[in-house]
């Protein structure tokens, strides 16, 4: 059974027809939502969230109801309870308690059985004696299943704490009517509707939709960490200085400022291949003797040949650098290198040695 | 008889108050913020690559090599060279108008997009879908993109069945999406509209030790079909040391660090 907590809104709980309640009701979800994304619509005033992992990230459910009660009350009164199953979790937000874990049967004992069971078998239960919910959850289960139906049986496992709810507790279709009321309202700064509008002034035009529809057909094809897109940030080499982020709908991402300096970083023009793993390379002077970088920066040869990947050996045509780096010297992922920049007939690649190894870290392709 | 006195034309007021005075009051009257205001809002209510132009366009340097001076919608060109260099540079630079105006573009098949390079060539990040890895259904992809994108930048993982070429050539025409193929050593079995065949890259800047990599000079050739039959050869820098594309004859290309 799941542990709930129910915010239930008094002023709410009718229909109106002007539909100002429900829209009420439906700020009251969406602010509901900035604590966990599941809110799940129980009736028209009233609505649950899974308490056990909200609980834990604000600091307990008592604290986590008392900011419900508080985020929610900006709009309308609320009372906000937690219990397991929905059943006891709404009577606990009507009274504003938190129900211990395992004493939903104890919290619903003194209480009526007309709290639960509806009134065919409330006023059956009441001429047989029986008054409080308590005294129905004493009976045996196979006799209150022979005696009175599976409606019976399951008013009674939930009186006994072992079913979150019975009977028409849910409205299924306040769902349905909240999400037509979200589609019906104007497009709203933050608020990411489905795509509409003409785009001359600046919405999304047909191209977009367009484009938004294949790139999702795309996604949904290869997966959706498949379609990427790139947003610039600060760093030193050309890999750090960009990142790729999975494609979501084509909304504008918010401006690194990547106008910060970065002192130390690999001069423009930037490489237009960034190999995603760096390539091995072995970089030896005319002799064939390795080149390497001193612990000064400093090369220990002149390098005369390059090659990459375990391929043929390449002249060099030309050099610059060695450029030292050291990055994070204060935390446990130092970085400590160098980077050269090397031209040969056929490319021009940045080199990056660490601990006595190249690697072409990009391409100026 | 009554005469009408005929009303003074503009070409009759005296020139230095005719049209110049009105701008300057104008020119005075806003502040430098809502001129930058304006000339943004200028920017988007430009009429973006609608479906109904058939030409996207090219930034100036890049323009001299196509024969309409701009990408033809539906034209599929081939991006190559006897070696790897300058083919991504040079399929970013063609592609990058055409983005900072309001075109989508995606790049499918190249795991290794130097993000701050297409920046600097003035490539659109938010406007360019990159699908590093399509795999096995590399075709497919492409054909998604194809319909809903209006550049599609295709790097082939292995040589393309020339039934699978054709078919995507025929479905760019038809959604007038412009496909560059950089076919590389793996080749693209459909002749293009226009092949750019990148002749030769030299990068200047470096010594023996000394200096930095600052300007590739970049000699291209382009050849097609129709009207592209006569080859057109251009030198650039790709990229020049910002970082852009510029024409090597261009006073500011001229210039810079390296030279």
């Amino acid at each position: 059974m799941d542990r709930l907590l129910v915010v239930r809104c008094p002023e709410l709980l009718g229909e109106d027809e002007d539909g100002d309640a429900l829209r009420a009701f439906a700020t009251v979800v969406a602010a509901v939502g900035t604590y966990c994304p599941w809110v799940t619509p129980v009736r028209p005033g009233v609505c649950s969230i899974p308490a056990r992992g909200p609980a834990r990230y604000f600091g307990g459910e008592t604290a986590l109801v008392a900011l419900v009660r508080d985020t929610v009350a900006t709009v309308t009164p609320a009372e906000v309870g937690v219990a397991d199953g929905l059943a006891a979790a709404v009577l606990a937000a009507s009274e504003g308690v938190v129900v211990p874990a395992g004493g939903t049967a104890a919290f619903l004992a003194p209480r009526p059985v007309t709290t639960l069971a509806g009134p065919d078998l409330a006023g059956l239960l009441g001429r047989l004696g029986i008054r409080t919910l308590g005294q129905f959850a004493a009976l045996p289960e196979a006799h209150v299943l022979g005696r009175f139906g599976a409606a019976g049986a399951l008013c009674h496992r939930v009186a006994a704490g072992r079913d979150g709810e019975a009977g028409d507790l849910r409205e299924p279709r306040t769902a349905g009517v909240l999400d037509q009321l979200r589609q019906d309202r104007p497009r709203e700064a933050g608020y990411d509707g489905g795509p509409s509008g003409a785009g001359f002034w600046g919405g999304a035009s047909d191209a977009d939709v367009r484009a938004a529809r294949s790139l999702a057909a795309v996604q949904e094809l290869l997966g959706p960490a498949a379609v990427l897109t790139a947003r610039l940030q600060g760093g030193r080499d050309p890999a750090a200085r960009a990142r790729f982020v999975t494609w979501a709908g084509g909304r504008p991402a918010r401006e690194t400022a990547s106008t910060a300096p970065w002192p130390g970083r690999i001069p423009p023009p930037a490489p237009a291949v960034v190999h995603p793993t760096p390539l091995h390379a072995e970089l030896a002077d005319g002799r064939g003797e390795p080149a390497r970088v001193s612990a000064r920066g400093l090369l220990t040869t002149t390098p005369a040949r390059l090659s990459v990947d375990g391929g043929p050996w390449a002249e060099l045509a030309a050099w610059a650098g060695p450029w030292p780096s050291e990055e994070r010297w204060w935390s446990r992922s130092r970085r400590r290198g160098a980077r050269l920049q090397v031209v040969t007939d056929a490319a021009a690649h940045l080199l990056v040695t660490e601990r006595g190894r190249w690697r072409v870290e990009a391409t100026y392709g | 008889m009554f005469v009408v006195p005929p009303r003074p034309r503009a070409a009759d007021a005296p020139p230095p108050a005719g049209g110049a005075a009105p701008r300057q009051a104008i020119d005075r009257t806003l502040d430098p913020d809502a001129r930058a205001a304006l000339a943004r809002l200028a920017v988007r209510t430009r009429p973006v690559a609608a479906s109904r132009t058939r030409l996207l366009p090219v930034s100036g340097v890049v323009a001299g090599l196509l024969p309409d001076g701009a990408l033809r919608r539906g034209s599929s060109l081939v991006v190559g060279g006897p070696g790897e260099q300058a083919v991504l540079s040079l399929a970013l630079a063609l592609v990058a108008e055409a983005s900072r105006t309001g075109s989508w573009c995606a790049l499918v098949g190249h795991d290794g997009l130097g993000a701050v390079a297409a920046s600097d060539l003035g490539v659109d990040l938010d406007r360019l879908a990159v699908v590093p890895r399509p795999g096995p259904a590399w075709a497919e992809t492409t054909a998604t993109l194809i319909d809903g994108v209006d550049l599609v930048v295709l790097v082939p993982p292995f040589a393309p069945r020339p039934a699978m070429a054709r078919r995507l050539v025929a479905r760019a025409r038809e959604r007038g999406t412009v496909l560059v193929a950089l076919p590389g050593r793996t080749g693209w079995p459909e002749p293009p509209d226009l092949r750019l065949l990148v002749e030769e890259a030299t990068w200047e800047g470096t010594a023996a030790g000394a200096g930095h990599l600052t300007r590739r000079l970049v000699v291209v050739t382009a050849q097609g079909r129709r009207s592209a039959a006569r080859a057109r050869q251009c030198r650039l820098w790709l990229p020049a040391p910002d970082g852009t594309v510029a024409a090597v004859d261009a006073p500011d290309g001229t210039r810079g660090p390296g030279a």
